[in-house]
């Protein structure tokens, strides 16, 4: 193949100099909606539907992005992240609703907690390896949803029980602009600090974890440590997600903040981006969120499936997403993102030669 | 006391349908290092193949069993054959999202075609059962386990006499020793998927029996088909049929706690699975590999 080390540069720069551009546009058209800007006579570019579907891709990529810590550069399959998702919605959802503690003051909250509670689990859990740990931490995140529900005090569910937890309105000029600035700016630091691991002595003695444990260990990376390190940072950004979450959402209970979904949903994001990299998880979360709803039948810009009743229409959208998964899974096992000025180009070969690599 | 031995004997009982969801799954994971998360649906299109030959031919449920798991050993080769097989050198987690693709597919395919409406088989000895004074065993439940124990006997005898059994256990213990004298990998490993997905059939024709069920009724299934494998340790039958005993032995007592102890049946089993995992992770019948 002709594609030199410096065309690959220039595909990565074209797809870099796009990606920015397409964020700052994503960050900056929200603000055709304020007063001003609408008395400015600026057209409105983002009305409240499309500021909701942004909050929500904004929530996606600090998961997948916090996924990839642990999964993509720590090399722990963990299954269970949705955990610290809800334990980030449930504490600062407990502080506001119960305690009557200020929001921004019950946030930075969501991800202490969240991060307390994964070191706790993770020294047992991060002792196991491979399927073992998945299926653990899998089990972790089913077994808090449950409890969390269904603790009781003399009669009296803690947390709100069956019928959630109801959080005060946040009294703020433009809420949802508000909340969608927030999520992103969680967003924007959860992608921060996967640049700053990845370029730090932690990140390499994550990394080399990943390759080989043993080594790291002999080469004396602290193991231990540096995995229950790297488990306590994705919680604390997926928590503080979460946190975020409740309070934008006003209604917290099992299902909306320990969907097993999610679970999945952040890996397949993170994967299908690009795993151990910085940008890949979010432009996977931004790719997936999209298509899903876009399946679904949820966005403005949609169409019709043909063959299909409007009411088969969630049931097939699920079966296209589970069939794209599994093409996915088989034919591009290192993620879209490597097509774009990483080390190959989509090509018939290439999707042969994956399927080779991998099959029996 | 009569009360502690009733809870006893039902755990047992219950413990069949555990031992019947949890062979497969063993089978998979050990030998072709899957942990298959649709194992769950394939659980349920057993059922809806038994709820569809009782409602349609007023079978006995139980002599459904066979067509369930011949359908489901074809259904089960075919996935082998055609998908997984393609990634089976793949990194574990590419094993996990596929079997989840697979999943969903089946799952939703099941909802086009018999919607989520609760289906029940109930044969005429329903309800009744043995009894010795005032404890009572039920006829279903008493079927169901020895089912079940037929099953995984049946199951540990193709693994350990019959050639392609031989070949199956080959292949758990050197993938590439195997191939070099002469095992055809595809094949057997279809086999092997295939005989998972039988006993995932015949496990889903027994649940027909105690519950209501639904497309979507699988996954706690699979949940505790791990917890079942983990409990007994991975590699044997004879180990997933102790720790499906001993999970149905855990629930009953788990639910018999005064107050809400059913609705904590999975932060129990989880609970459980994790102290097992860390302090004895080879299971409480298994061998370190």
């Amino acid at each position: 193949m002709i594609a030199t080390a410096a065309s690959n540069r220039r595909w990565k720069r074209i797809f870099l100099i796009a990606g920015a551009i397409l964020a700052a546009y994503a960050l900056l058209a929200p603000l055709t909606s304020l007063d001003a800007a609408q008395s400015a006579n600026i057209p409105l570019l983002a009305d409240k539907f499309w500021l909701r579907i942004a909050t929500s891709i904004a929530m996606f990529v600090v998961m997948a992005t916090a996924w990839n810590i642990i999964g993509g550069i720590t090399g722990y399959a963990a299954f269970g992240n949705v955990a610290f998702f809800g334990i980030g919605a449930y504490t600062t959802g407990m502080l506001v609703a119960k305690a009557k503690w200020p929001f921004l003051l019950a946030l930075p909250l969501a991800p202490v907690v969240a991060a307390a509670f994964a070191i706790l689990v993770g020294l047992p859990l991060l002792r196991l390896r491979g399927h073992y740990f998945a299926v653990a931490s899998l089990g972790v995140g089913v077994a808090v949803g449950e409890l969390v529900q269904n603790i009781d005090y003399r009669g009296q569910p803690v947390f709100g029980g069956a019928s959630g937890l109801f959080l005060p309105i946040f009294r703020i000029a433009n809420r949802d602009l508000f909340f969608f600035y927030l999520m992103s700016a969680a967003a924007v630091l959860s992608i921060a600090v996967t640049w700053w691991v990845l370029r730090s002595r932690f990140g390499y003695g994550l990394i080399a974890i990943r390759e080989n444990e043993e080594a790291a260990s002999v080469l004396g990376v602290n193991t231990t440590a540096y995995k229950v390190a790297s488990f306590g940072l994705a919680a604390a950004l997926t928590g503080l997600a979460g946190g975020i979450f409740s309070q934008w959402n006003v209604f917290v209970n099992q299902d909306n903040v320990f969907p097993i979904e999610y679970n999945v949903q952040m890996i397949l994001m993170a994967l299908l981006g690009g795993t151990g990299t910085v940008f890949g998880p979010a432009a996977g979360a931004v790719l997936l969120y999209l298509l899903i709803q876009f399946l679904g039948g949820t966005l403005p810009i949609s169409f019709d499936i043909p063959f299909v009743s409007t009411d088969a229409r969630p049931i097939v959208a699920q079966i296209i997403l589970g069939l794209l998964l599994i093409v996915v899974v088989i034919f591009v096992p290192r993620g879209v993102i490597d097509f774009f000025g990483g080390r190959t180009r989509l090509s018939l070969s290439y999707l042969r030669r994956s399927l080779r690599e991998t099959s029996l | 006391m009569a009360n502690f031995v009733q809870l006893v004997i039902l755990g047992l009982l219950a413990g069949g349908v555990y031992v019947a969801v949890g062979v497969g799954f063993g089978l998979v994971w050990g030998v072709l290092n899957i942990v298959n998360l649709a194992h769950g649906a394939l659980v349920i299109i057993g059922g809806y193949i038994t709820w569809q030959l009782v409602t349609a031919l007023h079978l006995d449920p139980f002599l459904t069993l066979p067509v369930d798991a011949v359908a489901l050993f074809v259904l089960g080769y075919a996935l082998q054959r055609g998908v997984i097989n393609r990634i089976i050198r793949a990194p574990l987690l590419f094993t996990f999202l596929l079997t989840f693709g697979l999943n969903l597919v089946l799952v939703n395919v099941l909802l086009l075609i018999f919607g989520s409406d609760f289906r029940s088989v109930t044969p005429a000895y329903a309800g009744k059962g043995l009894e010795f004074g005032s404890i009572v065993i039920p006829y279903v439940a008493l079927i169901s386990l020895a089912a079940a124990i037929l099953l995984s006997a049946a199951l540990a005898f193709i693994l350990n006499r019959t050639r392609i059994g031989l070949a199956i256990n080959a292949i758990a213990a050197d993938r590439d020793a195997a191939q070099l004298v002469g095992i055809d990998l595809r094949h057997a490993y279809a086999v092997t998927y295939g005989l998972g997905a039988a006993c995932a059939g015949v496990a889903g024709g027994l649940i027909a029996l105690i519950q209501a069920i639904t497309p979507t009724a699988g996954e706690p299934y699979t949940l505790q088909a791990f917890v079942v494998v983990i409990l007994g340790g991975l590699g044997r039958v004879s180990a997933t049929v102790v720790g499906g005993l001993a999970f149905g032995l855990v629930e009953a007592f788990g639910q018999s706690i005064p107050g809400s102890g059913s609705v904590f049946a999975n932060a129990i089993a989880f609970g459980l699975m994790v102290l097992v995992l860390v302090t004895r992770p080879q299971g409480l019948m298994g061998r370190l590999r």
